[in-house]
């Protein structure tokens, strides 16, 4: 029954085999090995497994990795530049110490570069609105929207 | 002191860099070769007999290569303070989500395939659910018929009750002459608390990756914390000595005493019976069912007061029900108890806490270890007492803080307790006595509490750190890393010792082989224990290091000391030399690099004894207390403060504002003790306001996120809305002063909230979680005179 599919991952085009059923977080982590895609709890509501799927943020848990065909999927892997310089979301989570177990950090951050990608003028409302489908049981968010906030003024002001 | 350089900066946390690009190891990104997959069949009844296990066609499926039941595994049970839990369930079943067999396979949809075609006859047996009930001398159902000749376990406590058939451990206090204290008092009041059962919700699933060696030892990778402990039970079922079990402390997704419940043993039984690895991955569901939970405490109180608001007697009693398997309920029954006497001072005191067991959900460890749930009674109740008696809150507290010295209801001397300074700065913070301005359904309300949090004793804490030849350090301590920034913590601590920078050293993967022992991330111990374990190794290896170098500067070891991977002569900064000149062939092109005298090495680990207590009395020997020994390692305070809206006509109650001030001593890393109160907010307010895992008659109705709402980043006050602040009082054997505290950041917010509520709409809700549904029923009720 599996099948035969391509898919691109940041920037680069895989072809794997699937069974049907098989979400898209489970291919990029039991297929891929791409494990800084995480899985907290495979209903959609943790956020851990959040990933780009032609630029929108998708909780790769529910989406069917056969529905991903011919789209870009971009996940924490992808997201430095070519020189290997940290995104700026991801130096501002570690300056503002947005980190602890780590576990949800790659999820908040992919949700985090949709907003910011769509609008870098995103105000504390609007950050908090991105985040909201993002659960963290250790920082209490606070450092998290204080990093996003940061790394958008480093965004809009070229840094 | 000398002045600091490393300790106490906010240095960045040392695993940041490989946590924000996805490429730290947890234990659930573990993949081996040949790797099979488990799965486990749990109960679906509170109890039952299990009459018969039928695995036929779950064995006859392909790509299925083992299937266990109770009898394949050895007849050994494992637990904390009792030996309560077997490895699979054998002719009973005693909550939902035991585990009644499982399944070994090549992949993961074969192995639910596979559990799905296992079939067990089941008859359903009476069940005890309700703690009262459970506690009684006449139970409705007995959980473990033997009890009384179940093993003694090794961590926490137990003392039976012979009339009381499901109780594992009763814990007392006896200080003064209650009877007296109620009969000197101007005022006496009672009431009843209850809390309700939370999950940890640790975002990482419970991960079990068992690799069996040629050898017959084993290699574990457990997402937990407790790895110590953990491979103690493996040693008790299945007779493993320490030398021939791994371990692996990989990063953790979040813990919050998520350690306390062993499954461990499943898939290792599996992974023995198989020459395979085996890789366990709990459901979420299962995470709810058996990741263990908060004891959904029942708490009673009566105090009596003078009219200047002293207490003169405090009597309290609190059940403490648990699931079938203990899970360091035990050690909870007792220790809970501290928090009752930590913050006041209680002349005539009667406590008595009965661990009990019920056919329930496991529940035992949690962030707090139960002094969350005392002093959530505490904190409503001083607010109580204070308005009988016309007080204001800030007062009636501060009129029965300990002071440093004082012997608190234990016997136990106080020392290091800041929380007066941390009151000082909340009251000034939330302003309790201007009370601000309601709009249309909307009332506005303040609340404002203390709290405390002990760390425990004994324990021990190891580090060892070798000097490597760039003059960098290598550290291996055993603290682990759950998130709360051990090894940042223990970086900054060897740093600050050899005078380098966080960057120069590099912390070390941990094992429960390599590493040296320490307890565990329980009990907000590591800083203080490992930290202390750390600094000493770090002046060992100094030691060390200044023996080989003296004789080549001419000097004794004891006028050397070092600074920035160079060794010097004491007050003559220029007789020196660098580190790396020690070592043989460091240099370009050289073959390697070593030291004739062999490797720079130190060792040390921290050992804090107590005095032992009295299970019947609770008292430590007056002695040994005047002599400085004590109860436990120490105790954080802190204080709390809210304001709340509440809706009127629905119940609903919005935190606009919130403040909480920290004892911490002396802050290793003040950014991340701000992460811990500002984490401990977020906890604290979905514990307080919505978190609830609810059963029906036995049977789990929320175990998943979908219905379990643990606060998200809507439920957080705006940014400018929390303050947070640090009071520290240094403790005299705290490695530098510090105090672990990460426990204590969450208590007394719900008791805030819920005086806070009552300042707004005049509603008292004594009972967790504050949902709107109480709230609006509370204020009806007010409305209609009852």
């Amino acid at each position: 029954m599996s099948q035969l599919i391509k898919l691109k991952i940041n920037g680069v085009m895989e072809e794997v085999s699937i069974e049907p059923w098989w979400s898209l977080a489970y291919v990029l982590r039991e297929v891929l090995n791409l494990t800084g895609v995480k899985v907290g709890c495979e209903t959609g509501n943790c956020g851990t497994c959040t990933v780009l799927v032609d630029g929108k943020a998708i909780k790769s848990c529910l989406l069917l990795a056969m529905k991903a065909r011919g789209k870009e999927i971009t996940t924490i892997e992808g997201l430095k530049d070519k020189e290997g310089t940290l995104h700026p979301l991801q130096q501002a989570f570690i300056d503002h110490f947005a980190v602890q177990c780590g576990y949800c950090t790659p999820g908040m951050i992919m949700a985090a570069k949709a907003l910011l990608d769509e609008n870098p003028n995103s105000t504390e409302e609007e950050v908090r609105a991105a985040l909201s489908g993002n659960l963290c049981r250790c920082t209490g968010y606070v450092k998290i929207v204080e990093a996003v906030l940061a790394a958008e003024e480093k965004i809009r002001i070229g840094g | 002191m000398a002045e600091l350089s490393v300790v106490g900066k906010s240095v960045p946390r040392v695993d940041a860099l490989i946590k924000v690009t996805g490429s730290a190891k947890f234990s659930s990104d573990v993949k081996v070769p040949g790797m099979l997959y488990a799965k486990v069949l749990r109960s679906p009844y509170p109890h039952a007999k299990i009459v018969s296990i039928d695995t036929s066609k779950a064995e006859q499926l392909p790509g299925v290569v083992c299937v266990a039941t109770g009898k394949d595994a050895p007849d050994k049970r494992t637990g904390s303070a009792t030996l309560d839990q077997p490895v699979l369930a054998r002719d009973v079943v005693c909550a939902v989500g035991d585990p009644v067999a499982a399944v070994a396979a090549k992949s993961l949809d074969i192995a639910e395939e596979a559990i799905e075609l296992i079939d067990v006859k089941y008859e359903e047996l009476t069940a005890v659910l309700d703690a009262e009930d459970a506690v009684s001398t006449q139970p409705t159902a007995v959980v473990h018929p033997d009890l009384f000749n179940y093993e003694k376990g090794p961590f926490g406590h137990r003392r039976f009750d012979p009339d009381r058939p499901n109780v594992m451990m009763h814990y007392s206090i006896r200080r003064g002459d209650i009877e007296q204290g109620f009969k000197e008092a101007d005022l006496v009041l009672e009431d009843k608390f209850t809390t309700a059962m939370v999950q940890h919700c640790p975002l990482e699933l419970s991960t079990t990756v068992v690799i069996p060696e040629e050898d017959g030892s084993l290699t574990i990778n457990a997402s937990r914390s407790l790895h110590q402990p953990a491979r103690s039970v493996m040693r008790t079922v299945f007779g493993l000595e320490p030398s021939k079990l791994k371990l692996a402390m990989d990063y953790c997704g979040g813990s919050f005493g998520r350690g306390a419940v062993f499954e461990e043993p499943i898939a290792a039984l599996l992974a023995m019976k198989t020459r395979k690895p085996v890789k366990h991955v709990f459901t979420r569901e299962e995470v709810f069912l058996r990741g263990g939970n908060r004891i959904p405490m029942i708490v009673y109180v009566k105090d009596g007061v003078k009219k200047d608001g002293t207490l003169v007697a405090r009597e309290m009693t609190a059940i403490l029900p648990s699931g079938p398997s203990e899970a360091f309920t035990g050690l909870v029954t007792r220790n809970c108890a501290f928090g009752a006497v930590g913050t006041y001072r209680v002349p005539n005191f009667k406590w008595d806490s009965y661990g009990v067991y019920i056919n329930g959900p496991t529940t035992g460890g949690f962030r707090g270890l139960g002094s969350t749930q005392v002093e959530f009674a505490i904190e409503q109740h001083m607010d109580m007492l204070a308005e009988k008696l016309g007080l204001d809150p800030v007062k009636i507290r501060r009129k029965n803080i300990l002071r440093e010295g004082e012997a608190n209801a234990t016997g136990e001397i106080t020392h290091s307790i800041g929380v007066e300074e941390c009151l000082y700065k909340m009251a000034k913070f939330i302003k309790p006595e201007e009370k601000p301005e309601g709009e249309g359904v909307w009332r506005r309300g303040k609340g404002i509490t203390v709290a405390n949090k002990y760390t425990l004793a004994p324990t021990a804490g190891g580090c060892r750190v070798k000097v490597c030849a760039d003059g960098n350090i290598a550290l291996y301590h055993g603290a682990e890393e759950v998130g709360q920034g051990a090894d940042t913590v223990m970086a900054q601590i060897a740093a600050e010792e050899f005078g380098i920078s966080v960057d120069r050293v590099k912390v070390q993967p941990k094992d429960t082989l390599n590493s040296p022992y320490a307890m565990g991330a329980c009990s907000s111990q590591q800083t203080f224990i490992v930290g202390n374990g750390a600094k000493l190794a770090c002046q060992d290896a100094k030691r060390g290091l200044f023996e080989r170098a003296a004789p080549r500067l001419g000097v004794s070891p004891d006028e050397l000391a070092t600074k920035g991977g160079e060794i010097y002569v004491k007050g003559m900064s220029d007789k020196k030399l660098r580190i790396p000149e020690l070592f043989t062939g460091y240099a370009p092109g050289g073959y390697g690099s070593y030291t004739p005298g062999g490797e720079i090495i130190g060792n040390a680990t921290y050992v804090q004894i107590n005095t032992p207590d009295n299970l019947e009395t609770g008292q430590i020997d007056p002695e040994a207390a005047a002599k400085g020994m004590r109860l436990n390692t120490s105790y954080a305070h802190s204080a709390k403060a809210v304001e709340v809206a509440v809706n009127t006509e629905t119940g609903q109650v919005k935190v606009l504002r919130i403040g909480v001030a920290d004892d911490m001593g002396q802050p290793i890393n003040p950014k991340m003790c701000e992460q811990q109160q500002e984490g401990g907010i977020g906890m604290a307010l979905g514990a307080t306001l919505t978190e609830e895992f609810m059963l029906k008659e036995g049977i789990p109705l929320n175990p998943n996120f979908t219905d379990y709402r643990m606060a998200s980043v809507n439920e957080i006050p705006p940014l400018d809305n929390i303050e947070v602040m640090f009071a520290p009082a240094p403790h005299k054997d705290g490695p530098y002063g510090a105090k672990g505290f990460a426990e204590g950041v969450m208590i007394g917010i719900d008791a805030a909230i819920a005086n806070a509520v009552y300042n707004a709409v005049g509603v008292r809700i004594k009972d967790l979680p504050i949902s709107a549904e109480k709230v609006l029923k509370a204020l009806k009720d007010k409305e209609g005179g009852k």
